[in-house]
């Protein structure tokens, strides 16, 4: 007789992969065969998870229709189902998925319209860290500022693309409309939540630079060198001090 | 006409609390003796949670959980029972419940209330989960009967029985879901009365009330508990005997697609205080 353990990971390995071929002896029939039962647990796992990335990527799904969405979304389900009880911590990968997904290789903006709405999906959702006071930074050595990391608020996310991923984001909003030039050229957005509402704006490219840098953990000299690559009159100080008006730092640390 | 008023000394009724209507209950504040909210729909403390606060202000929060995998063979996920922890200990809720089902197997989350057979080793095993899980979490857990599509070929202990042993071993309660009652029964040829008269009574701390949607598979018909419709007669009859059964144990209206206007489940769960009423 079969374990627990080994009925949980075959009846798993049924949902993920569409086979039931192995469960047919340890369940009853009872007039409606087992392989059909085993579908419904499948269809309510399918379903109530393409329906959560159907919120959380609502542009990707009018962007292809709810038919291929389904069938993108049961693909991503099986290759990379959730790991965490959290369904809102489920589709971080998607985005990654559908650049690999051969089927519509022929929209090669829509991973990066999927990172942009997963960036509004997590600044919608995540908690407020309370903001670093400037006088924090007062006791900093100045010879130790070049090894400061910074922490972002968790709601500040970051997008380079060569898309026009903001323009496609508004014309499809429910009730619009519209046409998007896709050779219009690229974004550098950054999303917030600044007082509660999730906000996106476009960037300059050495602010960007300087602000991605910092969110993803880079020291405050490499984070200057990256503005000062874009633009060699980059302001660190005004930069800095728009970061602590905006709210937007929230821990410092010296790099060891 | 019945003053509602006048009978709400019975049972507690709530609702259960979906997103789309977390703003608009404490702008209006309606008559509801607690509201009951997936306890996974908060645990990144953000915004969501924040607006659950106001509610909490209001109304009794109770926290059902959908996530803990009771019946894991794998066992529980120590992070998850972290983070309900910290939920917990932040609402402070009047109730906390799960279900008598698995949902992960090798790591892997699969969002749907899993079935168990029920075998003296899964016992072991969700009593070990159960009595853990309680440990952590600092409460006492009611347990629910899920709903059912299947039956193992070897599950010798029938379920309300399985649920009584969970009891006895751990001191948990149960939480006792009359539209799964109702589901299952259909489903794996079982009597929905006998079921209910079969459930330890005084541990029934909670009971569940929701609608079911039909379908029809190699032409046998399947009930689908998912909560997409209101109540239906059937549910609210056998409601009427687990009132009998149970007493006046907090009742809740749940609703998960198809989300009505909140007036819609206000309405229902006006009928089931009444319905308590009438009973007492």
């Amino acid at each position: 007789m079969l374990s627990l353990l080994e009925i949980q990971t075959a009846f798993a390995g049924a949902l993920l992969y569409d086979g039931a071929a192995d469960l047919g002896d340890w369940l009853r029939d009872d007039g409606i065969a087992a392989t059909a039962r085993i579908d419904i647990y499948r269809n309510n796992m399918q379903a109530s998870l393409s329906a959560a990335l159907g919120e959380m990527f609502p542009v990707i799904r009018r962007l292809v229709g709810d038919g291929f969405f389904a069938y993108a979304t049961h693909e991503f389900v099986s290759q990379h189902p959730p790991v965490s009880p959290c369904v809102a911590d489920y589709g971080a990968g998607f985005a990654d998925f559908l650049s690999a997904f051969a089927p519509c290789c022929e929209l090669p903006y829509l991973p990066d319209v999927a990172r942009f709405e997963r960036l509004l999906h997590d600044a919608a959702r995540c908690a407020d860290a309370p903001p670093l006071d400037a006088s924090a930074l007062a006791g900093i050595d100045a010879s130790d500022a070049g090894r400061l990391v910074f922490t972002l608020q968790p709601s500040h996310g970051y997008l380079c693309s060569p898309w026009p991923v903001t323009a496609i984001w508004r014309v499809n909003q429910d009730g619009r409309d519209g046409a998007v030039d896709l050779q219009g050229g690229g974004v550098l957005v950054e999303v917030c939540r600044p007082d509660g509402i999730v906000e996106f704006r476009e960037l300059p490219p050495a602010d960007f630079a300087f602000r991605a840098a910092l969110a993803g953990a880079a020291t405050f000299a490499d984070a200057l060198v990256a503005a000062s690559d874009r633009d060699a009159a980059f302001d660190v100080a005004a930069a800095l001090a728009e970061l602590l008006a905006d709210r937007a730092i929230t821990g410092v640390r010296l790099m060891e | 006409m019945l003053d509602t008023s006048a009978v709400h000394a019975g049972a507690l009724v709530g609702i259960g609390l979906r997103g789309p209507h977390l703003v608009e209950l404490p702008r209006r504040r309606p008559a509801l003796d607690f509201v009951e909210v997936h306890a996974e729909n908060y645990m990144d403390f953000g915004p969501a949670f924040d607006r659950l606060m106001d509610v909490r202000r209001d109304y009794p929060v109770s926290l059902h959980g959908v996530g803990l995998s009771l019946g894991s063979a794998d066992g529980l996920d120590a992070r998850h029972l972290a983070r309900f922890r910290d939920l917990i200990a932040r609402i402070d809720p009047i109730l906390v419940s799960e279900h008598l089902a698995w949902c992960i197997a090798g790591g892997v989350y699969l969002n749907d209330l899993l079935p168990l057979p029920y075998t003296e080793e899964a016992l072991d095993l969700v009593a070990r989960n159960v009595a853990r899980a309680q440990e952590a979490l600092g409460r006492r857990l009611l347990v629910e009967n899920p709903s059912r599509y299947l039956n193992f070929a070897h599950s010798p202990i029938p379920e309300a029985e399985f649920l009584g042993a969970l009891v006895v071993r751990t001191g948990c309660a149960i939480l006792c879901d009359i539209n799964n009652i109702v589901v299952s029964a259909h489903n794996v040829g079982e009597d929905a009365s006998a079921y209910l008269e079969k459930l330890p009574r005084a541990a029934v701390q909670e009971i569940h009330l929701a609608g079911h949607s039909v379908q029809s598979i190699d032409g046998r018909t399947i009930l689908i508990d998912d909560h997409g419709s209101p109540v239906s007669d059937e549910v609210w009859r056998l409601y009427a005997r687990a009132r009998q059964t149970f007493g006046a144990v907090p009742s809740l209206i749940e609703r998960d697609r198809n989300l009505p206007p909140l007036d819609e489940l206000l309405a229902e769960a006006d009928r089931a205080r009444v319905d308590h009423a009438l009973a007492a």
